[in-house]
């Protein structure tokens, strides 16, 4: 590191490795004094390249890999895949599964949610805040566990259907997690209006009016919390939500605090819709049967996710393969919101605003083209492969 | 000879030294434990603020490039004994100070602050950004509580018309708790302290979601531990002085604990209860509201000696 002329930027960089990053991103802020000049973010350090390995294996095996794309909303990634699939081979899910689907879908986006709180609150310097929404968070991991035997990655999804099913017990053990958790959210619906202090680093920071969330395209609780009218499982509702509508969650507030509301409302929705289908169960079968080639064609599969709109573009040429799957994550959306928004805060929003959004790197990593001077440089698989022989030869 | 004797031991032993390392290390396991449980935690186990300064001690120090070396080296160094130094003017575990003379109050501050000058100068010498920032920080921070600390402090030397911390000792233990009849210069007194020792909500300098660790970001090893060190010292001596002057003082070492050790459980609850305060929000803090209490305080007793007496 040279030593920076007074004249020069002078740039403070988050990441790739910092503590207010839980995955690797680099952004860079310019600041005078501790006002923010100007931010850029560049992405692309854990790219896994799982679009390319998807056409490697089987429509089975994919929904393996997909979920894997995200930890924290792994089954609504197979959710999209799974639906995307059904709909190009012409099979569509008995009720009841796609009835399990969605409360797997709303127990995801509770944990997801409160997740986000507590990390949202960390970055604010309320660690207490982060600890409660944390500890009260295992009541809805201890939830998914008890569905699917597994915390992180529920692998709920097979094609045609689900795997697991919900009988009586674990229905009133779902009602009993529900019942506390809809008891401690109003709790943190009342810290996160009235505290103070945290007024203070939420309200009127990262302020997007309605129409720059419209141009940049933001989605998701982002969107909302900008009082932009977009729910995927409003808009174009799949799984059970056609029976089962959820209410639009909207705040006109645009800065941090509204993103909060939104969110915390959001967890509201979601206890009611699960309470609606398990009293309301479908009866049948769990699975269809959906062939082992999957007819040609293409399609695109929308659902929501808790961090917004994630898209799937999946094409088959009637193989047994998928020909390409194409994923489109919310937090790519949404980075043009930060960068935009970032200008003229202070360096101490930064972090608040960076989490605002809910980020999820991995999932939208790309491969990046970087220019440097006049020439671009842009390997294809083979010169990788070819550069890869020859390093470790 | 035996006054030397005397003296070396009061350096290296009680109050300075051994003593209050060890009891400076006891008391950040007591705020660890307690804001941990606050925030229902587990909590560290009873020996890690020591095993952690012997994991520093033990590692590597790398001075990185940019920095003036000497400076960087003898700066923690400076900030632990100047906060050693200032043990010996207050009445630490109820004790008489080992020195002590009129206006001893002013040099005690004076030391105390110079551990938080250390830090800013150590963060100013790296080039690292992070500690340009923190150090920028620290230093904004000082400006802004430091005058209303001293303040809360001022009042109750006033009461006692003495400038010896020994003197105001003796005088507020022999009247009312000045935490009822002056609550005002306690609460800022006490926030004051928090402001000094970059406790939470105060910790904007060393905010690790934004720049890691502030000032002391390039410092491993040696000069970590004894900023650690000069910090937890601080601590003990900045709650036996809010102790001594608005807690009825303190006469023997059952007080020093107890009034101690109760003045960190609300230090402590405090630390838990609140997010934290950008740096403009705490300089408005100060400068708009401790600052203006602390007059008025100061004010007060001011008028009260001259016209109610």
């Amino acid at each position: 590191m040279e030593t920076r002329k007074s004249s020069e930027k002078f740039v403070v960089p988050i990441g790739p490795q910092h503590p207010a990053l839980k995955e690797p991103g680099h952004f860079e802020f310019t600041v005078d004094g501790e006002i923010v000049t100007g931010a850029s973010v560049r992405l692309g350090y854990v790219h896994r390249g799982i679009e390319k390995g998807a056409e490697d294996r089987t429509w089975t095996q994919n929904i393996y890999l997909l979920e894997r794309i995200c930890g924290i909303c792994s089954h609504v990634h197979a959710t999209a895949y799974v639906l995307g699939v059904e709909k190009l081979a012409g099979v569509s899910a008995p009720p009841r599964a796609q009835a399990i689907r969605t409360v797997t879908a709303e127990l995801e986006r509770i944990h997801s949610h409160l997740l986000w709180l507590g990390v949202a609150a960390h970055e604010g310097g309320f660690d207490t805040l982060f600890m409660y929404s944390w500890r009260d968070r295992e009541t809805v991991m201890d939830l998914l566990e008890l569905i699917s035997g597994n915390r992180v990655h529920y692998s709920t999804n097979v094609l045609g259907g689900v795997k697991y099913d919900l009988d009586t017990e674990k229905m009133d053990a779902i009602r009993r997690g529900l019942d506390f958790l809809e008891e401690r959210t109003h709790h943190y619906m009342k810290v996160v209006t009235t505290d103070e202090t945290f007024l203070a680093r939420t309200r009127g920071v990262g302020l997007m009016t309605r129409e720059q969330a419209e141009a940049l395209g933001a989605v998701g609780p982002t969107a909302r919390a900008s009082s932009v009218r977009r729910d995927i499982r409003i808009d174009a509702p799949y799984a059970a939500y056609p029976d089962f509508p959820v209410k639009l969650i909207t705040d006109d507030g645009g800065d941090l605090l509204a993103r909060f509301v939104v969110r915390l409302k959001e967890l509201f929705e979601s206890y009611r819709v699960i309470r609606a289908i398990l009293d309301q169960m479908p009866e049948g079968e769990l699975t269809t049967r959906v062939p082992r080639r999957i007819p040609a064609g293409e399609v695109i599969s929308r659902v929501e996710a808790p961090r917004g709109e994630l898209f799937y573009y999946i094409k088959s040429n009637g193989g047994e393969k998928p020909e390409r799957i194409k994923v489109r994550t919310p937090s790519l959306c949404n980075w043009g919101t930060v960068v935009s928004v970032a200008v003229g805060h202070k360096l101490a929003d930064m972090p608040m605003l960076l989490a605002g959004i809910d980020p999820c790197f991995s999932c939208n990593d790309r491969m990046v083209r970087i220019n440097r001077g006049q020439g671009a440089q842009f390997w294809s698989w083979e010169n990788l492969r070819q550069y890869g022989i020859e390093y470790y030869r | 000879m035996n006054t030397t004797l005397l003296s070396i031991l009061a350096l290296l032993i009680f109050p300075g030294g051994l003593f209050l390392l060890g009891y400076g290390l006891a008391y950040e396991y007591v705020d660890r434990k307690l804001v941990a449980r606050f925030q229902n935690r587990v909590g560290p186990r009873w020996f890690q603020p020591l095993a952690d300064v012997v994991k520093l001690l033990a590692k590597e120090e790398i001075v990185p490039h940019g920095v003036q070396r000497g400076l960087f080296i003898f700066l923690p160094v400076a900030a632990l004994a100047a906060a050693l130094t200032a043990a010996l003017y207050v009445p630490m575990a109820g004790q008489v100070p080992s020195y002590s003379f009129n206006g001893d109050l002013i040099v005690t501050i004076y030391l105390l602050s110079l551990l938080t000058i250390c830090m800013g100068l150590a963060g100013a010498n790296t080039i690292d950004r992070f500690s340009v920032v923190g150090a920028t920080r620290v230093l904004t921070q000082l400006f802004s509580y430091e005058a209303p600390f001293l303040l809360a402090l001022l009042s109750p030397a006033i009461m006692a018309k003495s400038w010896q911390i020994s003197e105001i000792n003796i005088y507020t233990h022999n009247n009312l708790w000045f935490v009822l009849t002056q609550p005002i210069g306690f609460l800022v007194a006490l926030v004051g302290l928090m402001g000094k020792l970059e406790l939470p909500p105060f910790d904007a300098p060393e905010a690790e979601t934004e720049i890691v660790s502030g000032a002391l970001t390039e410092y491993s090893g040696r000069g970590l531990a004894l900023f650690r060190l000069g910090k937890d010292v601080e601590l003990v001596i900045g709650l036996t002085l809010v102790a001594a002057f608005y807690l009825g003082g303190i006469a023997n070492p059952l007080e020093f604990v107890l009034k101690t050790l109760a003045l960190l459980v609300v230090v402590a609850g405090l630390q838990s209860l609140f997010a934290r305060l950008r740096i403009d929000q705490t300089v408005g803090l100060w400068w708009r509201l401790g600052a203006i209490l602390g007059l008025a305080q100061i004010l007060f007793v001011i008028f009260w000696r001259l016209v109610l007496r």
